[in-house]
Order: C-alpha cells, then sequence, then structure tokens
C-alpha cells in the first residue's frame, strides 16, 4: 500500500469501518511511514476537537423554550386567525341565544377552546388541577367575556345540572337553565315574572354546565396516555401561589399546594377569563337557587317561548322594534349581536317606558334576539339600513340570500320583502 | 426515539404537536453548532435555534418530501442566521452613528466556535455529514442511511471536509487576514 491509497481510506479506517485485510494493510502501511502517522495524529485531533464540540452542544436543551414559544406563538395565531376566520364560528355560537340570554354561549366557547391537547405537569399535574373541578357537585365561578377590566362578567351558580346564571349588564335578570331537560326560567326580579322558554337543540348543547365540560378533558387526557406535561411555572395571583397549565387556546392556574384551579383563561374562539371559583358549596345551601319553580310573588307568564327556532319575520320585527323603540324611527348604523349586547341597558330601559305589559316587552326582547340569531344563521347577506328610516319603501336596508335559493330576499324600509333576482340587487 | 422525521413530522401535521419534541431533541445540538458558527456566540445560537425550530414546526406543511427535513432545517436556520446578522449590522451601524465613531467594530468571532466557524463555510453537502456525524450524533452508516448516499461516500465526503477543515483551522480567519494586508 502506498501513502496515496492509505491516505484514501484513513477516515474509514480510523472509524472502524474496514474489513480486516484492509486494516491490516493500512496499520503496516503506518508502521513504517511517517507521513501518514502524522496524518492520523492530525485527523485524530481534528475529530477529537469535533467530538468533544459535539458533546459540548448537545448539552444544551432546547426542548420546553421551543415548546412553550410554539405554545405561545399558536395562540397568537389562534387569535389573528379567530379574528378573521373564526368570526363566523363565533357569531353561530353567540347567535344561538336570544337577547335575555347571551350568556349562554358561554359553554359553547370554552368548550369550542378545548379539543387540541391538554399536557401535565410534575408537581400539581393537570389531573390534579381538574379532579375539585371532576368532582364537584357545585361549583360557582364568574367568567368575564372580552377584556377583563371592562367585558360583561356572566356568574354562574352550578348545582348538578342546573345552573343559574346572572350576567353583569343585566342584573335584575336572573336566568335558571335546566340543562338536562332543556328548559329555562328567566326571572324579572323587578316586575316578578317568571318567564319559562324551551332551548332544545344546540341552545341546550350549548349551555351544558362548565362541570360536564370539565370532565371532557379528563376523559381527552386518558385518552391520550402518552400525554407529557406542558407547564407554566408558578407565579402569583393576588399574592396566592399559583401553578399554570397550558394547552392551544387555553391555561388553566391552580393554586400550588391544593391544586385548586384559581384562573382559567380561554384565548379562542372568544378570549375570556374564569376566575372567582368556589368549589363544593353543600348542595343544600345552592339548591332553592337553581329552583325552576314559580317564586313566591312571582307572575308566570303563561306563554312559553320557544327559543329553538327563528324565521325572517322574526327579522322584520327586530328591525322595526330596534328602529321604532330605540332610534326614532331611524334603522341603526350597524346592526349585530355585539351591538345589541352592548346596547342592552338603554333597549331595557325603552322597553320599560313603551311597553304596556311585561309580556309585551319580553315578547318584544325575544324578538330582537331572535332576528339576530336569524340573521347570524344565514351565510350571504348584507345590512344597508345606515341613513334610512322606517317607511321608505324605496330604499333596501336587508338582502340575504336563502339557502338552496338562486333569488334573494330584499327588505325595505317600509319593512316590506320581496324576491329579487341576483342581478336586480340593489348595488 | 428512533423513529424517523417523516414519523415525528406526519404525527406532528396529524394533530400531536407534541411529537416536535423529538425533533428537537435530534436536532438542537447540530443547529446549535450549525448557528454558533455563524454567529460566534452561544447565546445567539441558542436564540436563533430555537427560532428556527418554531418556524420549522409552522411551516412544517409546506415541506414536501418529510425524509429531507434535516436539510430543509439547515435552510431555515441559515435564513435566521442571516437576518440576525443583518440585524445586528444595522445595530452595529446606528452605534456608530451615535457615537461620531469612524470605525464600526466588526463582529468578533469567540475563539470557542472557531471550528463550528469552519464547519459553517464548509459547501453544503459536506457541513451536512460533519453536522450529523459530530453533533447528531450518528455514526456513518446512520448518516448514509438518512441521506441515502453509499456508505463510501460519507467517509470521502468526510475525508474531504477534513482537509477543507483544517486548511481553513490553519488560516487566520478573513478579517484577520485582510488586516494585515492592510
Amino acid at each position: 500500500m502506498n501513502c496515496a491509497e492509505c491516505k484514501e481510506i484513513l477516515v474509514a479506517y480510523l472509524e472502524g469501518l474496514l474489513a480486516e485485510p484492509q486494516k491490516h494493510a493500512v496499520t503496516d502501511h503506518l508502521k513504517d511511514c511517517h507521513s501518514c502517522q502524522a496524518e492520523v495524529k492530525q485527523l485524530t485531533n481534528l475529530r477529537e476537537r469535533l467530538v468533544s464540540n459535539g458533546r459540548a452542544a448537545a448539552q444544551s436543551d432546547l426542548e420546553n423554550e421551543v415548546l412553550n414559544r410554539i405554545v405561545r406563538e399558536q395562540n397568537v395565531r389562534l387569535k389573528a386567525a379567530n379574528k378573521a376566520g373564526a368570526a363566523l364560528k363565533l357569531r353561530r355560537i353567540i347567535m344561538k341565544s336570544s337577547i335575555t340570554r347571551i350568556a349562554v354561549a358561554a359553554a359553547v366557547l370554552v368548550v369550542a377552546a378545548l379539543g387540541v391537547h391538554y399536557m401535565m405537569g410534575p408537581s400539581v399535574t393537570f389531573a390534579d388541577v381538574v379532579k375539585p373541578i371532576l368532582n364537584a357537585r357545585t361549583l360557582i365561578l364568574d367568567m368575564i367575556v372580552g377584556d377583563e377590566e371592562t367585558g360583561t362578567v356572566i356568574h354562574d351558580i352550578i348545582v348538578d345540572q342546573r345552573i343559574r346564571r346572572v350576567i353583569s349588564t343585566q342584573q335584575h335578570l336572573v336566568n335558571i337553565i335546566d340543562t338536562e331537560n332543556a328548559k329555562m326560567c328567566s326571572l324579572h326580579t323587578e316586575g316578578k315574572i317568571a318567564v319559562y322558554s324551551d332551548i332544545q337543540g344546540s341552545l341546550q348543547e350549548g349551555t351544558r354546565d362548565l362541570v360536564a365540560f370539565l370532565r371532557e378533558i379528563i376523559t381527552d387526557v386518558q385518552d391520550n396516555p402518552g400525554f407529557k406535561a406542558k407547564e407554566l411555572g408558578e407565579k402569583e395571583i393576588d399574592g396566592q401561589k399559583v401553578v399554570g397549565f397550558s394547552a392551544n387556546g387555553f391555561t388553566i392556574w391552580a393554586d400550588a399546594e391544593t391544586a385548586l384551579p384559581v384562573r382559567i383563561e380561554v384565548q379562542s374562539p372568544l378570549s375570556a377569563v374564569f376566575k372567582n371559583f368556589q368549589f363544593n358549596v353543600p348542595v343544600e345551601e345552592l339548591e332553592s337557587l337553581v329552583s325552576m319553580d314559580v317564586p313566591d310573588g312571582y307572575t308566570e307568564q303563561k306563554k312559553v317561548f320557544d327559543m329553538t327556532t327563528s324565521t325572517e319575520q322574526d327579522l322584520v320585527e327586530c328591525l322595526r322594534i330596534w328602529a321604532e323603540l330605540l332610534l326614532d324611527g331611524n334603522f341603526p348604523e350597524a346592526i349585530g349581536m355585539t351591538k345589541i349586547m352592548s346596547q342592552l341597558p338603554q333597549i331595557e330601559a325603552k322597553l320599560a317606558e313603551s311597553v304596556v305589559s311585561a309580556e309585551e316587552g319580553t315578547q318584544k326582547g325575544m324578538t330582537l334576539g331572535k332576528g339576530m340569531l336569524f340573521v347570524m344563521g344565514l351565510k350571504d347577506h348584507h345590512y344597508a339600513g345606515s341613513g334610512v328610516k322606517v317607511g321608505e319603501a324605496d330604499k333596501a336596508i336587508f338582502w340575504y340570500r336563502p339557502e338552496d335559493s338562486e333569488n334573494w330576499r330584499v327588505i325595505y324600509g317600509d319593512l316590506s320583502v320581496k324576491d329579487v333576482t341576483p342581478e336586480n340587487l340593489p348595488k | 426515539m428512533s423513529e424517523t422525521d417523516k414519523y415525528y413530522i406526519e404525527r406532528c401535521l396529524d394533530g400531536h404537536p407534541d411529537d416536535f419534541r423529538h425533533i428537537v431533541r435530534r436536532y438542537q445540538a447540530v443547529l446549535l453548532a450549525h448557528l454558533a458558527g455563524k454567529l460566534g456566540s452561544r447565546d445567539k445560537a441558542e436564540e436563533a435555534a430555537q427560532e428556527s425550530l418554531v418556524r420549522a414546526y409552522f411551516n412544517m406543511n409546506k415541506l414536501n418530501r418529510p425524509g429531507s427535513f434535516f436539510s430543509w432545517l439547515l435552510g431555515i436556520a441559515d435564513r435566521v442566521a442571516k437576518e440576525n446578522q443583518r440585524k445586528e449590522m444595522l445595530h452595529r451601524q446606528r452605534e456608530a452613528i451615535r457615537s461620531f465613531s469612524q470605525e464600526a467594530a466588526s463582529p468578533e468571532l469567540s475563539q470557542d466556535y472557531g471550528l463550528e466557524a469552519a464547519i459553517a463555510e464548509l459547501p453544503e453537502s459536506y457541513r451536512r455529514v460533519v453536522l450529523l456525524r459530530y453533533y447528531g450524533g450518528r455514526s456513518c452508516s446512520e448518516v448514509a442511511e438518512q441521506l441515502d448516499m453509499p456508505l463510501g461516500t460519507v467517509t470521502k465526503t468526510l475525508s474531504r471536509a477534513y482537509a477543507t477543515l483544517r486548511k481553513s483551522l490553519q488560516q487566520p480567519s478573513e478579517t484577520e487576514s485582510y488586516e494585515v494586508q492592510k
């Protein structure tokens, strides 16, 4: 073997990859060749340096940092995506409720935010954190939709399958929801009226209580045995030491010692915070609060409202009430549930001024909600009522295309409705 | 841990983002070495390695051949490094203007990463093999399998890579030689 041949296979030799005869040939050559010996020495030095640098690089652990960054980035992306794409989902969710029942959306929102991955931490585990909720027969909590300082607060008292729900913008309205039987009893504490409504279908599903919702999380985790922990570490909330667990779009902060959840943050499809939890208040103390019976001194509204369907006529009536009652005969600049939600107190006040009976008031409130519910169920629609007064028959204020229809339905300022072919649509 | 990149990538795309940790484990040292060589500091390399992995995660669906994940990842890391260098250069220029100094200090390459810097200068085909062999903890035959080349090609590539590395390690770095010539 000459030097060139030797150098050619020296790397394979050092890597121990040569077959015996070749290996011997190299060993023999090296015995007498100083130049090749020097080459081996140089190569060995370089390889040792590479090995040691490789080891040093292997020391660092980017795993947790990278996965945390992915979770954070995912949340940012979800938020952005939700602003645009999930608006429809959000609308649908919110619109399943009526004006007096906005809160039912709460549970749906939370459920929708789940279903990705839940992660367990080493000390206080995710399972520890959710166990109190899992086992709780009663649960009291606040859910804040939107900005934590200014958003609408939904206060829930949950007892088994029933929820007592009060919304911060409508303190005088108590909704008691029987999720098992798909019924809701709304108590107007000022007018002393009890209104019953049916909430079958998606409305009932959407109102499934939080306990059931959290049970789902547990099942999810149990179904994923390979599932690994993601801990957000510790921090303090109002002087309480808490430990955090995160999943996409969803974070739980729990007391570091008791493992009781302190705060749940949901980022999608709507930003919301759950806090002020109280677990397992004795059922006896709360039972009377979730009774579906007409309380003493209350009048029962004879008619049971059906919240499960909404029609074009509901929308027409909704627009009429909105314009005539609230805006002196002008159609609103824009329509939508958020708009109505933000104006709830004013709407209530106007209703109280103008209606003659409680029944009429409830009916109108329901109609407003159902009208918006109808809009949210539509795919193609457009509102153009800004600047139009009630009675202006030549001005189109709203048009939509019913499903499976070529033609559009157009509502005019006088609240008449006509079938219109696509080419004749208002511009 | 012995599953292929393809397997983990498909798992991630299939809704198991947690499996990305296997990818991170597999390539973190390689990325760190590669980026330390380019950026000259451990901290910058760690930051850039994280950034590269996060970008890789969010762009996985654009990866046509999951088998070529490693080369693709290196490409992302190159871009991240370039962006960082550009940012740093701008920063230095701004600093220089602020201090009315004529000479913008050139980035000082830490001695520790001379080797990695030399690796970063290697042709792509050499670099992949060296990185996988020494920073990815692979044997020659594993490298051959992953890069889909004969074992003989791996050792020959290594041999050429060593020669290039030795040459560039003997020479003073480019900036220094420039100084000398002046």
